[in-house]
């Protein structure tokens, strides 16, 4: 049987008499999004924070929202994502002075989440842009953790587990500073979130990276890159992510030629006995003329026929031991 | 898709330009989507020239080698087989003598018609498809009324293909659309009856009817025995000014150049305001044992794999077909 909890990150992009707009543009096309989703069969969904307040608009509540999604056969809203890529006075995870507004986010963002089925990752980027931070010392590292050690304890109060997201271009991207960083958090209230393109992007290994955090990863992104940044382009100021010369496009979809293993990292997945969810995230789809749907449709075919048979592989391999 | 009823997916939507839809990963997304969509069958559209290497047969066999190699292609997105392709010989073809014009309400065109159609005769029945799908007549708006001899010439081209297309053991279906010269059920009927229902079936499409003014449910519980293919899609307006008349229809009245300016007629299945009775046809066609092929179109209606999507999760969600 295959992975039964698939969910999808909410990046999408549609064609609306407006031009092209996030499926947020009104109810009507949010209820499209979601069909379309239930029709590849996706059962959980991730989203953003700060489209919380348009989903209770829209639905009636977040939970009404939720209960929608639920109506088309998904199981409940999975994870939350919260972020601070550019580091301000007011908010930068590497400035201690900040941590109590950031904690203060934080809770709002939980009481939006209130009365939901269980949402089970309150999804982080740990910190701001690398060239925002450095130099990026054990010191900053500490800082960082403090925080997240702060919304880890206050996320488990509310159910939800901080769950740590490293982009490529972040100021904790090398292996030696995963490790520093998870050295430096309480593996109690401080959890692991594979992004499997972010991390190849800055050289580690996303199957590695999971064998040695298992035990503290609650989540993936499941999506692919052609390129590895041998010439520091993490560091490029404003942005690296869209504005690095030479890339004109980091991420990909899985299945179509990246660098990333899925089939070896479905398997390492089955054999370190994780169970919870798995997620397609798609960012930028459309560069280059492509769409979130003909992408999400093409991922959860590569879902159902290459990743099926890796899973079942490995079962058999499990079950032989 | 789970179910007594076989289902396919028609891929004209995605080829809208004669220079897109060409390269080969690009129909193997579109191919996927189908099938990641519960859909394990396609229609396909003929077409003309060296793009339309999923359209035209010989270019598909220059692409593909072979029958076979073009059946490889489709299954490595894990599409099984075709389930049907759609011709209208009407359309001006590079094959086909060179874009000549020819109609078939005109006997002196028979000729060259029935020559026409063996490349695509032959082409169904090499990749194992049931139906080759036609146009039967060209728009109304391009050629004086048929009388009802006109009606009997147009039957006569289509026995002789009949014979073709029985001959390599696959099915003919006449296809109705909403600015055909058969217009009326009075005269789609006509057409039918001068035609041998051995060799001749009827692709009744949902839609295309509705905007026609016909109703899909009723015309199918009357003439159940000559429908052998179905296209299933939806709309949300029927054709109550006679648009279809208007010079350059295709354009005037489907693209919403002139009349009441509507810019889309055909809609996914569910659509809001959908006018076709979808779960009633397809109760219609359990309750005579319907055999053909039910082929779900998103015909011009948006993206098409968003339209793919929502059309499985329809079929899925309100008519309860597990997709696998």
């Amino acid at each position: 049987m295959g992975w039964t909890k698939w969910s999808y990150m909410d990046h999408w992009v549609t064609e609306t008499p407006q031009g092209p707009q996030p499926p947020q543009f009104n109810r009507a096309y949010m209820d499209r999004y979601v069909k379309q989703l239930s029709a590849l069969g996706f059962t959980g969904f991730d989203t953003f924070f700060f489209y919380l307040h348009a989903l209770g608009g829209m639905y009636g509540s977040v939970p009404g929202f939720e209960r929608f999604l639920q109506d088309n056969g998904f199981d409940k809203i999975t994870g939350i994502f919260s972020a601070y890529p550019n580091a301000t006075r007011y908010t930068a995870p590497h400035v201690r002075e900040t941590h109590d507004r950031i904690v203060a986010d934080c809770t709002n963002t939980l009481r939006a989440c209130e009365g939901l089925t269980g949402v089970e990752n309150f999804i982080v980027m740990p910190t701001s842009t690398y060239f925002q931070t450095e130099p990026v010392t054990d010191d900053t590292i500490k800082v960082v953790a403090d925080l997240w050690n702060r919304v880890g304890r206050l996320t488990l109060e509310h159910g939800m587990r901080t769950t740590c997201h490293f982009e490529f271009w972040g100021a904790i991207r090398t292996r030696e500073q995963l490790d520093t960083f998870f050295r430096h958090t309480d593996p109690e209230y401080v959890f692991f979130f594979c992004d499997t393109a972010q991390h190849t992007i800055a050289g580690v290994d996303p199957v590695q990276v999971f064998r040695d955090y298992a035990d503290r990863c609650t989540g993936f992104h499941f999506k692919d890159t052609r390129t590895v940044d041998e010439h520091e382009a993490y560091r490029t100021p404003p942005d690296p992510e869209l504005m690095a010369p030479g890339v004109d496009r980091w991420f990909y979809p899985m299945g179509e030629g990246g660098l990333v293993d899925f089939p070896s990292l479905m398997k390492e997945i089955v054999r370190s006995g994780y169970d919870g969810w798995l997620t397609v995230e798609h960012d930028k789809a459309e560069l280059g003329g492509g769409t979130y749907a003909e992408a999400t449709a093409v991922a959860k075919w590569y879902i159902d026929n290459v990743l099926a048979e890796a899973q079942a592989e490995a079962e058999a391999e499990v079950a032989a031991r | 898709m789970r179910d007594t009823l076989r289902w396919s997916y028609a891929l004209n939507q995605w080829n809208y330009r004669l220079d897109v839809f060409v390269r080969h990963e690009d129909q193997q997304r579109a191919l996927k989507t189908v099938s990641a969509c519960g859909f394990d069958h396609v229609e396909l559209a003929s077409g003309t020239g060296r793009w339309d290497n999923i359209a035209r047969p010989e270019v598909i066999l220059l692409n593909h080698g072979s029958h076979q190699g073009f059946l490889d292609f489709l299954r490595r997105a894990r599409v099984q087989g075709v389930s049907s392709m759609f011709w209208d010989p009407q359309a001006p073809a590079e094959e086909e003598e060179g874009y000549a014009f020819r109609s078939t309400a005109d006997p002196a065109d028979h000729d060259a018609i029935v020559e026409w159609a063996r490349p695509l005769v032959d082409f169904v029945a090499g990749v194992g498809a049931e139906q080759l799908v036609v146009r039967p007549v060209g728009s109304a708006w391009m050629s004086p009324p048929l009388d009802a001899d006109g009606i009997k010439l147009v039957g006569e081209v289509w026995n002789r293909i009949g014979e073709l297309t029985s001959a390599a053991g696959v099915g003919l279906a006449l296809h109705y659309d909403c600015l055909g010269a058969v217009h009326t059920a009075d005269e789609l009927r006509a057409l039918l009856a001068a035609t041998d229902p051995a060799t001749v079936g009827f692709a009744l499409d949902t839609a295309e009817l509705t905007v026609g003014g016909i109703d899909p449910v009723a015309f199918y519980r009357e003439d159940a025995e000559r429908v052998t293919h179905v296209h299933l899609k939806d709309t949300r307006y029927a054709d109550t000014g006679e648009e279809y008349r208007m010079p350059g229809a295709e354009s005037t009245m489907l693209k919403g150049g002139a009349g009441r300016r509507i810019e889309r007629w055909f809609f996914e299945l569910g659509t809001e305001g959908g006018l076709v009775d979808v779960p009633g046809f397809v109760a219609a066609l359990r309750e005579r044992d319907y055999g053909g092929w039910v082929v779900v179109e998103s015909d011009h209606g948006g993206n098409p794999a968003e339209l793919a999507m929502l059309n499985s999760w329809y079929l899925q969600h309100e008519l309860g077909i597990p997709k696998r």
